[in-house]
């Protein structure tokens, strides 16, 4: 079978050809956007890609349990970045009244 | 149905970087999780799914969306300068990787080798309880260790005087 009818019919090369699709969206939006709350969904969407990836590779194995298992871990740490990585948006905005990266590109004020 | 649910997946995300209020920048995010879920369900994992659905869609997206209501900023500002080589250079790069991705899956002829058909495994919950119980319990706890530690942070953050 060809990779193009593989990716059709929803074979492996299609969920990687998704999940790298899915981390280059996140990355330009790390890259494009300048608020500092759409970066962060950008990040999160890195992560998912990373998670597509590995669900994949896993069903693909024959249905191996270590990628459910990493994927749990992923969770986990996504969930520990999200509560600290939003209590320092609002630590800035409290600082500089404004989310925006290019207007808190200073340690000092 | 993998189509479909890979074009919403990435059509979520692609809506994420043009949008320009942040509520619906959310909600696009909510949508390409939702199509990420789909995704995992088509590979027999229900499990992962339902995670996904449960924490990402539900937990830290609503987390996201409470704190950009709590910052009474719902739009970009306007930039303080452009900054349009910055920008090309951004979009350039992610266009040449994205070329580079497809060409990448395209003639990989190990991945096509990974490729083995057949119906998918479901996903057990036994299994998966007892893979993490018994051969990643160290990693489990420190997993706990590291969300009460993100917690206590997160709170000592935001808090004004602890």
């Amino acid at each position: 079978m060809t990779t193009a009818g593989s990716i059709l019919q929803g074979g492996l090369p299609g969920y990687i050809l998704v999940a790298m699709l899915l981390l280059l969206i996140g990355l330009a939006t790390v890259l494009c956007r300048r608020s500092v709350l759409v970066q962060f969904m950008g990040v999160e969407l890195m992560l998912n890609a990373a998670n597509v990836a590995l669900v994949a590779f896993a069903r693909f194995r024959g249905g191996d349990v270590q990628g459910t298992v990493f994927y749990l871990f992923i969770i986990a740490v996504a969930a520990c970045e999200a509560a600290v990585g939003l209590a320092l948006v609002v630590g800035l905005y409290r600082h500089r009244q404004s989310t925006d990266t290019d207007r808190a590109d200073a340690l000092k004020q | 149905m993998f189509l479909t649910f890979a074009l919403i997946t990435l059509a979520g995300a692609v809506a994420l970087v043009f949008q320009r209020n942040l509520v619906v920048a959310g909600l696009c995010l909510v949508l390409s999780f939702a199509g990420v879920a789909g995704l995992f369900l088509l590979l027999g994992n229900p499990v992962a799914a339902a995670l996904q659905v449960i924490v990402y869609s539900g937990a830290i997206v609503v987390l996201l969306l409470f704190v950009i209501m709590l910052l009474n900023e719902h739009r970009e500002e306007p930039a303080l300068r452009p900054r349009p080589l910055q920008r090309w250079l951004s979009v350039l790069v992610t266009v040449a990787m994205g070329a580079g991705a497809v060409r990448l899956v395209f003639h990989s002829a190990l991945l096509r080798g990974l490729d083995r058909g057949g119906p998918p495994v479901p996903m057990a919950l036994d299994r998966l309880g007892v893979a993490l119980f018994r051969d990643h319990l160290v990693a489990f706890e420190a997993a706990g260790l590291l969300l009460l530690a993100a917690m206590v942070g997160a709170v000592s953050l935001v808090k004004r005087d602890l």
